[in-house]
């Protein structure tokens, strides 16, 4: 997720948030089937139509698209894969979300709201 | 760390989530547990035994289960949409090659199973097409 968040930055997350904040928004939830706590951004909301595969993909009332920052070609030159995102397991629907980030407190070089 | 960091230091992790593969790909490893179903349904021919049945029949499933998770491997880590050119049946092998392990999971015809085995050859054929064997194994095994 860099240059938004790096390895080893300590954030603030606003647990009290019950439905998809506005896209843009980094996010923190559980990945669809390993359960892991993951961060995404939030690219689409309930109701958006986002592309997918060859087509386009309307998400329900309590879903939401999260992808990487990173674009695949980044990813891949710095050794790993493709990212691991909606794009690899669809919608994340609202019952997996943790919470939004909204600050880091560490390092203090770049303390300050995340974007 | 002193005391203050420590307890302002965060307390969960979380990840932004890559993989890292291996990038190791090989149709063989498929091929194997698919002649493991291949040679259990040969021996279950050969012996009544209602222990030796069973244990036959746990077996089969385990390694046909083994069978799907490498196809799986092979369809979405290492076939890219740029080798739907060489091979523009390839979704259509998979499909066919995953649907035929479930039915060797509930049979105990040995065509079924060598069916499933020529499947996988014809996969194997796609990845050598798509320069499987240069690009993901490591090369200096003795021949």
């Amino acid at each position: 997720m860099l240059p938004a968040i790096a390895p080893g930055d300590w954030l603030l997350v606003d647990p009290t948030t019950r439905r998809w904040p506005r896209r843009g928004s980094i996010v923190v939830f559980r990945e669809p089937s390993t359960e892991e706590l993951a961060v995404k951004r939030v690219a689409g909301r309930p109701g958006d139509t986002v592309p997918f595969a060859d087509g386009f993909l309307r998400l329900a009332d309590d879903e939401a698209w999260l992808l990487s920052d990173a674009p695949e070609a980044d990813a891949a030159a710095a050794g790993y894969g493709p990212p691991v995102d909606s794009r690899r397991y669809g919608p994340v629907p609202v019952e997996l979300l943790v919470g939004r980030i909204w600050f880091r407190y560490a390092p203090l070089s770049r303390l300050g709201l995340v974007r | 760390m002193s005391r203050l960091t420590a307890w302002l230091a965060p307390k969960t992790v979380v990840r932004a989530h890559c993989d890292l593969p291996c990038g190791v790909y090989d149709p063989e490893q498929a091929r194997i547990e698919a002649e493991s179903t291949y040679k259990i349904i040969e021996k279950m021919g050969g012996n009544a035994d209602p222990a030796f049945t069973t244990r036959a029949i746990h077996i089969k499933e385990e390694r046909a289960d083994l069978v799907k998770h490498h196809l799986d491997v092979l369809w979405h880590d290492y076939f890219k949409p740029e080798h739907l050119d060489k091979v523009p049946n390839l979704h259509e092998l998979f499909w066919n090659a995953t649907k035929q392990v479930s039915k060797v999971k509930a049979s105990t015809d040995l065509a079924d199973a060598q069916k499933l085995l020529e499947m996988i050859d014809e996969i194997d054929a796609a990845w050598k097409a798509t320069g499987g064997p240069e690009k993901t194994r490591v090369a200096g095994r003795p021949g």
